[in-house]
């Protein structure tokens, strides 16, 4: 564990950057120059365990690791100090003085970093990790991402030199089919059946897109796998492309992921370098080429033929379906979309057979999910789990309950296209066929977790909100049906409500639901749905009785300042209104004219004297 | 090389119009010879009818003139036949030369510098007002545009990535690049109007120093990134329907989701992510940019 040979891993993924990573590596890099020991400090991507960044990991020469979560400068310091045994005479002196006074007093360092330790075995960590199945994320966080090398370490490329030297294409696809691998974009279609379709596509030109245009809000499991493992979708858009014979393949990833897109690009560059691509590959005539293309911020591009108009420099809206992209896509040619996810999942499949990935979920759902777990819990982050494990197992024992003590109320599967599940029935499984049942959809994967302080109304209005702007414009449908059906949702938070609106909005849902071409259309009335379902209730308030049962609606909510009020005048400084006036040493009060509803004063609130009301 | 090309189809139209105007002007020649041929012929036919009358004689005299004519009237026939066809064939080669000229395929065999040359020429009554460049302000914007064009190609396709490529340099889409663009290629005007207003990427008006960009994914929407964004702009007075302030500072965007969910409610500015804010707490990040440190 101590000494040369150890390698010390940092967590640089965007949430690790925005949790302070840099600062943390320009720390470790510091003081291990100045140990002048052998340490290599490696970049590495994300391990999932977001609520724990910035995240530090030593792997010592014995194979080893610990890992070291919530990692601040100081302690990075500490770190490098107690892992590495330096190399120059002094700091080696200095390193020994410093270990031998540890042993006295409170425990200096040691002690210090315990707080920091991330303990896989036991406590929070282990039941984080311990549910998951790690196949997609299996080298997140444990490689650098931009070292072709460590990814040729992990059996990196074999999955794709053994398609190209011992399967047919037929072969390959029937090993794809055989596991059970479905469309993990969200509709869940066959991977193996459209890999079949594409490859029956009479010969000529055919393209693969690795589509990684992750729009849903609340969702970001293709940016942390792009941003931790590219290679691994490199060689997944390989092997697909040489399953239906395609010499061209593209990755469309979103603008707003730029260090996804930079790591890609890298990936492919240093691929094509070692000659794992192209005309390179020994003993193979497989030409591929690889291009990177940015999407420029549109949420309608995830749809397959969206996104093909937009790679020809159309405005990105969707085609009536036949022909699909199968037959006539980019270009007019056969056209192979697959989900960054989808693709990640490939070369696992192709190295081990496609029996241990059946092995893994239900009936008709195989293999593993990813899921951004976010919103109100305690472990958010990355996880990964087998199909058929049930939501309260994800919120409760992944996820580590509901923050701050409050009662799980939902959780919201899918992003704009899926819906809510509320708390009771959250025994359902993780399985495409269940969750459709509920109304909501598996979706790409965003799980954002709700408490009794959010309100469902005013989630359909985002959601609606989201799909109404987004919307390319195509289908009357889809334009107009969800803008009126955000009139009325906006209606309804603004204590504005008519009498029949709820029964228009089934309507305008149903509607919009059908006449619409596309998945964003087909599937926007599913938050309104799917809320109007589960929480009647909650529609009824804020129509009837011009109540937000949550406290969130601005319209129809107060604060108040409470009898603990002891008059500290924290409120009255950071009202940015006036509304309250500044009487120290008397209970504040709010004037409810000025009141913008903020939310400032009660966070600046030490005694929790100001509560959110709702007449 | 495609210079010469252009150069020897340049001297196949000119030739193919010399040729279409020889032609009208044979044509024309010969008809009008016709036209005073004719009523001659038909004098000495008369001639030749009302001597034939006093002696027989001279009928085989008439023959022979009716001979002679035919003849002649045939061999003009073919004359022009061939005159004529070889006026299509001059047309044809004319048109389709001058419209190879004229459609941008022609242009486009030009080098890049003579294009230039030609395209500057018009243009430097009004000088160009596109601002001043971050970084690269030395480059023309006619070189930067031409750059960007020669890398991404020419085609429709190239539509996105050349709009990217101005925007990341201009941080908005100036119309004078916008217009070099549509002359520089096949893209047009109403392709760069649908595709700059459809993606919300691209803006066609300036941009603060500073872009903040407030996540309102569902993660931070349930965090209250509403809050963030209200108390941001309040700070920054920034007035209700704009995105900018009035020093032209700070941008502020609403965007769907960055992708840092666990770190809700995020915001990112000029690209660097902050997470797990509080109202307070993202205007004080703003501060930190404000001051002079270097970013």
């Amino acid at each position: 564990m101590k000494g040369k040979g150890v390698e010390i891993r940092i967590g640089l993924g965007s949430c690790g950057i925005a949790g302070g990573a840099e600062a943390v590596r320009a720390a470790i890099e510091q003081e291990a120059r100045q140990a002048g020991a052998g340490a290599v400090v490696k970049a590495v991507g994300c391990n999932g365990m977001c609520h724990r960044e910035p995240l530090v990991e030593v792997a010592g020469s014995d194979g080893g690791t610990v890992l070291y979560g919530n990692v601040t400068a100081e302690a990075a310091r500490s770190i490098v100090r107690r892992h590495v045994r330096p190399g120059a005479v002094q700091a080696r002196l200095r390193w020994a003085a410093e270990r031998v006074a540890g042993l006295f007093g409170n425990g200096g360092a040691r002690a210090r970093l315990a707080g920091y330790r991330v303990d896989r075995g036991s406590g929070g960590a282990a039941s984080y990790l311990g549910k998951q199945q790690r196949i997609v994320l299996e080298n997140c966080g444990e490689i650098d991402p931009e070292s072709i090398d460590d990814y040729l370490a992990r059996e990196g490329y074999q999955a794709l030199d053994k398609c190209l030297r011992q399967l047919k294409p037929a072969e390959l696809i029937q090993i794809i089919t055989d596991s059970g691998l479905r469309g993990r974009g969200g509709a869940g279609f066959g991977t193996g059946l459209k890999w079949d379709l594409a490859r029956r596509q009479p010969e000529g030109d055919k393209y693969v897109i690795c589509n990684g245009d992750e729009g849903d809000p609340g969702a970001f499991m293709d940016r942390l796998v792009l941003e931790s493992d590219p290679h691994r979708v490199v060689e997944g858009l390989a092997i697909a492309a040489y399953a239906i014979g395609a010499a061209e393949g593209i990755f469309y990833i979103r603008a707003e992921y730029p260090l996804a897109v930079r790591r890609i690009r890298e990936a492919v560059r240093q691929a094509e370098e070692r000659g794992l691509l192209g005309r390179g590959i020994p003993g193979s005539d497989f030409p591929l080429r690889l291009e990177v293309r940015e999407g420029a911020g549109a949420f309608v591009c995830g749809e397959e033929t969206a996104l093909i108009r937009s790679l020809e420099g159309e405005r990105g809206t969707p085609r009536l379906r036949p022909p699909y992209p199968i037959q006539r896509g980019y270009r007019g040619r056969p056209t192979l979309v697959n989900n960054v996810e989808t693709l990640a999942c490939v070369p696992w499949i192709v190295r081990r057979g496609a029996g241990p990935f059946a092995a893994l979920g239900t009936e008709k759902s195989k293999g593993t999910k990813v899921f951004a777990l976010a919103g109100k819990i305690n472990r958010g982050g990355l996880v990964e789990v087998p199909m058929g494990i049930t939501i309260r197992e994800v919120v409760e024992d992944i996820g580590g309950g509901i923050k701050d003590g409050r009662k799980f109320k939902a959780v919201q599967l899918g992003g704009p296209s899926g819906g809510c599940i509320p708390a009771r029935l959250a025994g359902t499984p993780i399985d495409y066929e269940a969750l459709a049942s509920t109304g909501a959809i598996m979706g790409s994967g965003g799980l954002v977790v709700l408490d009794d302080s959010d309100c469902m109304v005013d989630l359909a209005r985002f959601f609606l909100r989201f799909t109404q702007s987004e919307s390319c414009g195509k289908c009357t449908f889809c334009r107009i049906g969800t803008k009126r059906m955000l009139e009325i949702l906006e209606r309804l938070c603004a204590g504005q409500g008519r009498s029949g609106d709820l029964e228009n909005l089934e309507l305008l849902a149903g509607h919009a639901g059908r006449g619409s071409l596309c998945g964003l259309g087909q599937t926007a009335p599913n938050p309104v749905l799917t809320t109007l379902r589960y929480f009647p209730e909650e529609y009824k308030a804020h129509l009837l009785e011009k109540r937000c049962p949550a406290g969130r609606c601005t319209a129809l909510i107060r604060y108040q300042v409470t009898a603990g009020c002891t008059g500290c005048t924290s409120c009255a400084q950071v009202c940015p209104v006036k509304a309250i006036a500044y009487r120290p040493y008397e209970r504040h009060e709010i004037d409810q004219d000025l009141c913008t509803r903020c939310d400032m004063c009660r966070q600046a609130c030490q005694e929790q004297a100001i509560e959110v009301v709702s007449p | 090389m495609n210079q010469t090309l252009h150069q020897r189809v340049r001297w196949a139209a000119w030739i193919a119009a010399a040729a279409v105007a020889v032609c009208v002007l044979l044509l024309t020649i010969s008809y009008a010879a016709a036209r005073l041929q004719a009523p001659r012929d038909e004098k000495t036919v008369a001639e030749l009818k009302r001597k034939v009358r006093e002696d027989a004689s001279f009928a085989p005299r008439i023959e022979a003139e009716h001979k002679r004519i035919t003849a002649a009237l045939q061999q003009r026939r073919k004359r022009d036949d061939v005159i004529a066809i070889v006026l299509l064939l001059a047309a044809s080669l004319f048109v389709a030369a001058a419209k190879w000229l004229a459609a941008c395929g022609g242009r486009r065999q030009l080098p890049m510098d003579r294009l230039v040359q030609l395209k500057a020429a018009p243009r430097q009554g009004p000088a160009l007002t596109l601002p001043a460049a971050p970084g690269g302000a030395e480059e023309p914007h006619q070189a930067f545009v031409e750059r960007i064009v020669e890398q991404h190609g020419r085609s429709r396709e190239a539509a996105i990535p050349i709009l990217q490529a101005i925007q990341a340099h201009y941080r908005y889409l100036p119309d004078e690049a916008l217009k070099l663009v549509c002359e520089l290629t096949e893209i047009t005007p109403a392709q760069i109007a649908g595709s700059s207003s459809f993606y919300s990427q691209f803006r066609r008006s300036p941009r603060g120093r500073h872009v903040v960009r407030v996540c309102h994914g569902t993660a931070c929407h349930v965090a209250g990134a509403r809050l963030i964004t209200d108390e941001l702009r309040r700070r920054l007075e920034i007035p209700g329907g704009a995105d900018t302030d009035a020093q032209r500072l700070f941008t502020v965007d609403e965007v769907a989701c960055v992708g840092c969910c666990s770190l809700a409610p995020v915001i990112m500015v000029d690209g660097q992510t902050v997470g797990k804010l509080t109202p307070t707490g993202a205007c004080d990040a703003l501060d930190g940019i404000r001051s002079p440190s270097p970013a």
